[in-house]
């Protein structure tokens, strides 16, 4: 099994490094140049990001998983998925905006967390009509993250549970704290009117 | 943003293409000088000549070597000042694993592939962060312990300290353990446990317990983070020592063997698997390491005059005499003049051991010093075989006394006890062990009342 993950990580640390010299060489032409690249970036890093979450979702399938836990400012969290997500969004006519309340840190796996946002943002762009909101709050010393759209909503509730969804569940299951287990909610109670996901971590 | 075009950014990747896109995305955010480190040498080098502000380093340098590695190596020589930025850069995901367990970690790291925004993001905030440690990084420097406290206390308490908590705490925990305040240290450790079971402040426990010479109790601490994180090397590092004072040698070689198989070139590990072995009586392990060491080190100003006493040593333990004193000769009379007092004390002892004609007026000048001064454990053992050699009794059951009286017994009992053998003074160990354990009691039966008062 092992053996198997380092086949995996290997290749996808590969294809990484020869996307991160693809970025780094349009980058390098948008600032020569001064043309707007962004969307070939963005493509770039989603590959990037699927290739990740791949053997993440391996990772977290094993009963060994482990999340790698660190404080992490939560508002640079959001910032940073806001960065990768809203010029992409603004192309599709949507708005990405966010609010995060929180200031202290948050002990989470920044990695996994990112990820998971980014993916949930992606998915709500698919649905949205012209918004897609983050907001990070605390409630009851959970921190909750929530992501909405103005959408239709899900069409069934619980959504059906596919791969994707099932690893999101196990990732957020990962983060355990003072006998609190993190969790995922997934409803049509966004205050924009479409559907929301809800991220809790203890 | 602030602005990138004044610093000096040091790039290190062994893959000319990666460092080429290194340097692109630097100089996209506006980086006039973007120097290159090709390779751990050559990082090294750079730094030590003329330190950057800012180093992108990627995880995996080849040649058996890791960015980590380097990260540690600077660290451990001081070759990174605090103000100093490092970022790790890496495609590889495991790299968090890493970070979220030990204790020597880098500002930041960055997954590639990444934009010249997301790096500018990143570095502004580690900026920040510098800024608002400025002054505590200062006393630090100083050695100014308790004023480095007393701002780690102000700020932990202030509005502005609340989104760096824990970088506080961990600062607080490591000031206290550097001013020698193991057992606040502990505390300091044990309070951040309390919010998290971090395997780095597991292993600061561990380590605090060390220092306390409460070894039982280290030990416990220790074996918990090895067993969950064995990638956590510096742990098992720790473990090790704790074995080492233990008087569990076997044990501790057994670790260092181990984990030196995966990080071959990492010479600090090594000397202390040459350790381990010597106490172990694993004779030819510890030549082969340090002989290794000797060649390999390419660190400049590594290999230091321990080494090669070291080395001499565990010639002197294979019963290798004449290697042992063609290691003291190569050291030159400039050297020797600049060595630390225990150095030239073990060099005198070991020459005497290894060629009595050239050592021994050198040894028994030096005798009147030997009597009276503190040395180190490894000293106090080379000046007692020394002695045991030329039947100096009186220098011999001195040493043993002291050492076998101090927090080093266990770790030096074994070691003692053959060398004594070896004279046929067995019964003369013994009695100086009976002496020791007489006094403790006396001792103790002096202290109690008092620590009730």
């Amino acid at each position: 099994m092992h053996h198997l993950l380092d086949i995996l990580a290997s290749g996808v640390h590969d294809a990484k490094n020869q996307l991160f010299v693809a970025e780094s060489i349009i980058a390098a032409l948008e600032a020569e140049h001064g043309i707007a690249m962004g969307e070939a970036r963005y493509a770039i890093e989603a590959a990037a990001g699927r290739l990740s979450r791949t053997l993440a979702a391996y990772q977290v399938l094993r009963k060994d998983a482990a999340p790698a836990i660190t404080p992490v400012i939560v508002g640079d969290l959001c910032d940073e998925v806001v960065m990768a997500q809203q010029r992409h969004l603004a192309v599709a006519n949507i708005a990405l905006t966010s609010d995060c309340q929180v200031i202290d840190e948050w002990l989470l796996d920044r990695d996994l967390v990112t990820d998971m946002l980014n993916n949930a943002i992606q998915n709500a762009g698919r649905y949205a009509r012209s918004k897609v909101h983050l907001q990070a709050t605390v409630d009851d010393g959970w921190l909750l993250i929530r992501i909405e759209d103005d959408g239709t909503g899900f069409p069934t509730l619980p959504p059906p549970y596919g791969t994707g969804l099932m690893v999101a569940h196990r990732l957020a299951a990962l983060h355990v704290r003072k006998g609190r287990t993190g969790s995922l909610q997934l409803s049509n109670d966004a205050s924009l009117g479409g559907a929301c996901f809800e991220l809790r971590l203890p | 943003m602030s602005d990138y075009s004044k610093k000096r950014f040091l790039v290190i990747d062994d893959q000319p293409q990666a460092r080429d896109a290194l340097r692109t995305v630097a100089q996209t955010i506006g980086a006039f000088s973007v120097e290159f480190g090709s390779n751990y040498q050559d990082a090294i080098y750079r730094i030590r000549n003329n330190s950057p502000d800012i180093i992108l380093c990627d995880y995996m340098l080849g040649d058996g070597r890791s960015g980590q590695q380097l990260l540690e190596e600077l660290r451990r020589f001081n070759l990174l000042p605090d103000e100093t930025i490092f970022m790790m850069v890496t495609g590889e995901q495991s790299y968090e694993q890493v970070v979220s367990a030990v204790e020597l970690v880098p500002d930041d790291y960055i997954i590639k592939p990444f934009s010249p925004d997301k790096l500018v993001m990143r570095l502004d905030r580690i900026m920040a962060k510098k800024n608002f440690f400025a002054a505590y990084y200062r006393e630090k420097r100083k050695q100014e312990f308790a004023n480095a406290l007393a701002i780690l206390e102000a700020q932990r308490n202030s509005e502005a300290g609340r989104p760096y908590r824990f970088e506080i705490l961990r600062q607080q925990a490591e000031v206290l353990l550097k001013s020698g305040d193991a057992q606040a240290a502990e505390q300091a450790y044990r309070n951040i446990l309390e919010d998290y079971e971090f395997p780095w402040a597991r292993a600061g426990v561990a380590r605090s317990l060390h220092r306390q010479n409460r070894l039982t109790e280290a030990r416990q601490e220790i074996d918990q983070v090895v067993a969950s994180t064995p990638h956590f090397f510096d742990a098992s590092d720790l473990k090790a020592n704790i074995c080492m004072a233990q008087g569990e040698h076997a044990e501790a070689q057994q670790i260092l063997d181990e984990i030196a198989k995966k990080t071959p070139r990492n010479y600090l590990r090594k000397r202390l698997l040459a350790e381990a072995a010597t106490l172990n009586g694993d004779i030819e392990t510890a030549r082969a390491a340090m002989a290794d060491i000797i060649t390999n080190d390419t660190m400049p100003g590594a290999i230091a005059a321990k080494d090669r006493l070291a080395m001499a040593r565990s010639h002197v333990d294979a019963k290798d005499k004449i290697s042992g004193e063609k290691v003291l000769v190569t050291l030159r009379d400039t050297e020797i003049q600049n060595m630390s007092l225990d150095e030239q004390a073990s060099y005198s002892a070991l020459l005497a051991l290894c060629s009595p004609e050239r050592g021994k007026a050198r040894f028994a000048g030096l005798r009147p010093a030997l009597l009276a001064t503190e040395l180190d454990p490894t000293t106090r053992i080379d000046v007692l075989r020394a002695a045991l050699s030329v039947g100096d009794h009186e220098l011999a059951d001195r040493h043993a006394d002291v050492l076998m009286s101090g927090s080093d017994a266990k770790k030096v009992f074994g070691a003692l006890r053959s060398q004594y053998a070896l004279y046929g003074r067995e019964m003369d160990f013994r009695n100086i062990q009976k002496q020791v354990a007489l006094r403790r009691i006396h001792q103790d039966g002096a202290a109690t009342p008092a620590a009730q008062s």
